[in-house]
């Protein structure tokens, strides 16, 4: 049943995929069965939507393309490398440079404020850094108001914000840096149709902007639309 | 600059529990106040201790252990063994290597009060501290028979003025049944406060003590026999006999011959013990004392420390959210664990700070109260090594509990996967 990304797959052969995925297995432990994930390659700067209902191991999908999670078997090529044969600490410094994340909820950093929730991946990473011209507050300025968080809440705790600023706060994090691959785990699933519409527009928007690729990861179908590929990812016995 | 971040993030998550915090911090804060309090006293009353007597070179009394006599001369503790004769002391008199004596006679007591029967010379020649001699806040030393000085702590204690008539006791303790009735003495003057056992005693002459003991020879007052101030007059009160004797000598390197001979004096059985070796003596048996509070108090300050650790063990499972959120962005583990490192150092350290603040600010605030009240003196003073070392030893223990909760960390942030451990 796993599906290819529909279109564009090897356009490109110089230059790596943004995200390619062979014959990936992951087990928690023994008394649970193994999980088997679909082959996929996305190209740099294309989206793609992975739809799964819950308890498909979606979460358990996106930690271990980021590398957080060692899978059984299989390999998971990130820009060319493959990062589950990189050392741990050459791994986590390959999620600070290249990949930008946002979480279902609880994005944030609840003592950090939003202005600095949104530098955080700069100063986690040289690269990063580099690429906002070594000014990241003002980057992260530019980020937040084209996210349309007003700058009375710039210098807010992010505990005191609406979950859909603190889900659009978790956006400007993830793109700052303009890092190659955005992980995003059920962004939109607490905010309502209005703002889950225009908070997918502004993500898909912005990524393009920086040539980078979003999968993104939900149960809601039907979000499929706005991205160019799509994949139904399923309990598949290893 | 992952130092700095590490840092500066951990400051930012201090300040945002700085509530829950607050109390652990103020716990940890009250014990290291605790500890650098009990080890300040320890050296302040060791200071004190050996300053209750100073310039004297011998301290001569009947046969006994030098602890004795130095406890029932000095410290007003405890009883004589045996008298020494006015003849002997006479004769201490012509050895031309003594510089000063002062005699003492002790037995009697006011209110509890040591009654100290001595000469002038124990105004002019007693020291205590660094050589800080004795003065008079008021009036002056006793010149009449029926003259009497108050120490610092009895005057201020009994709210005794120059010209007060008071009762001496026979005997010690604070309730005696037998009093020196017929003969009153007269408040001349007062001692400055000195905060060591000199204040807490009252100075007769000898001719005084003699005085109100005649008709006492059978232990009792006898009836007619005993004096008054009118008939004391004009007569000689040389006494037979004295309790003990202060001795300054002209040339310290002569002090262990002159205290071999008057050990081996053939007239009578003495003792002569050099003060500075009999108080280390008497401090090694009372440091056990203090070195055992130091152990409690240490363990108070493991107690709070191992609270705190408890504390952010608890908050540990509050902070899944923020740790996988750091963990996606690329914080390493070690980043992880550095940051409840760094937290709880930062904690000591506060806590440390604040304790010396409260330290200072209690000492300068309650040393004179504590000198006029008690005749106890602390003042301020910059911290020894010692102190500094015990100061210093409550950040590192910090860090050592730490790494309980900061390996913890690491090890769970190794397998943080997205959404909340274990569950990715």
């Amino acid at each position: 049943m796993n599906r290819q990304p529909e279109s564009g797959a090897r356009s490109s052969e110089y230059v790596p995929a943004a995200l390619e995925v062979k014959n990936l297995t992951f087990c928690w432990d023994s008394q649970h069965p193994p999980l088997a994930f679909p082959d996929l390659s996305l190209p740099r700067g294309e989206h793609l939507f992975l739809h799964g209902p819950s308890g498909t191991g979606k979460s358990t999908f996106l930690s271990l393309l980021a590398g957080m999670l060692a899978p059984a078997t299989g390999s998971i090529r990130l820009l060319g490398a493959d990062i589950h044969k990189l050392d741990a600490g050459k791994r986590d410094r390959f999620r600070a440079d290249h990949i930008g994340v946002i979480f279902q909820q609880f994005n944030l950093v609840p003592y950090l404020t939003a202005e600095a929730n949104v530098s955080l991946p700069c100063r986690l990473s040289q690269r990063r850094k580099t690429t906002t011209g070594k000014a990241p507050t003002p980057a992260a300025q530019r980020l937040l108001t084209a996210l349309a968080i007003p700058q009375s809440h710039w210098q807010r705790k992010v505990t005191q914000l609406s979950i859909g600023q603190q889900q659009r706060i978790a956006a400007a994090r993830a793109l700052i840096g303009a890092p190659e691959i955005i992980l995003a785990d059920e962004p939109t699933s607490a905010l309502d149709s209005d703002n889950r519409d225009r908070f997918i527009n502004l993500l898909l928007t912005m990524a393009e902007e920086r040539n980078t690729s979003v999968l993104f990861v939900s149960h809601d179908r039907s979000l499929a639309r706005h991205f160019h590929h799509q994949l139904q990812l399923e309990q598949v016995p290893a | 600059m992952k130092a700095r971040l590490a840092i500066s993030l951990a400051g930012a998550s201090l300040w945002h529990r700085r509530k829950v915090l607050a109390l652990v911090c103020l716990t940890l804060t009250l014990s290291v106040t605790l500890l650098l309090g009990i080890q300040y006293l320890r050296t302040e009353v060791k200071q004190s201790f050996t300053s209750t007597i100073s310039d004297t070179d011998l301290i001569i009394g009947a046969r006994s252990g030098q602890l004795n006599l130095l406890l029932y001369t000095v410290f007003h503790i405890g009883d004589a063994t045996n008298n020494i004769r006015w003849s002997t002391f006479q004769e201490l008199e012509q050895d031309t290597r003594i510089d000063w004596l002062i005699p003492i006679s002790l037995g009697d007591s006011y209110k509890g009060f040591r009654v100290v029967g001595t000469s002038k010379d124990f105004g002019e020649h007693f020291r205590v501290g660094r050589g800080q001699p004795l003065n008079l806040t008021d009036g002056q030393w006793f010149d009449g028979v029926f003259d009497v000085v108050l120490g610092a702590g009895v005057a201020r204690t009994l709210n005794h003025r120059i010209g007060d008539e008071i009762i001496l006791s026979h005997g010690g303790g604070r309730t005696s049944f037998s009093n020196h009735k017929d003969t009153p003495f007269t408040v001349t003057g007062t001692l400055e406060a000195t905060g060591t056992p000199v204040d807490q005693a009252v100075y007769i002459s000898l001719q005084g003590m003699e005085a109100m003991h005649v008709g006492w020879e059978s232990g009792v007052a006898i009836p007619g026999r005993t004096l008054t101030p009118e008939q004391a007059e004009g007569r000689d009160f040389s006494p037979s006999a004295i309790t003990a004797v202060f001795a300054g000598l002209d040339h310290k390197i002569l002090t262990f011959r002159v205290q071999r001979e008057l050990n081996q004096y053939a007239g009578e059985p003495l003792s002569a013990i050099l003060p500075g070796v009999a108080l280390s003596e008497l401090w090694r048996l009372m440091s056990q004392f203090e070195r055992a509070l130091l152990g409690i108090t240490g363990f108070v300050v493991i107690t709070s420390l191992i609270g705190l650790v408890a504390v952010l063990l608890t908050l540990q499972t509050q902070r899944a959210h923020e740790i996988a959120i750091l963990r996606a962005t690329g914080a390493s583990p070690g980043l992880i664990a550095s940051l409840y490192l760094i937290e709880c150092l930062g904690l000591a350290v506060v806590a440390c700070v604040t304790s010396l603040g409260l330290s200072a600010f209690a000492i300068s605030m309650l040393g004179p109260w504590l000198l006029t009240n008690y005749g106890v003196q602390i003042q301020l003073r910059p911290l020894n090594i010692e102190e500094w070392a015990l100061l210093i030893s409550v950040p590192l223990a910090a860090v050592l509990v730490a790494l309980a909760p900061a390996l913890s960390a690491w090890r769970h942030s190794r397998y943080q996967g997205f959404g909340s451990p274990g569950e990715a």
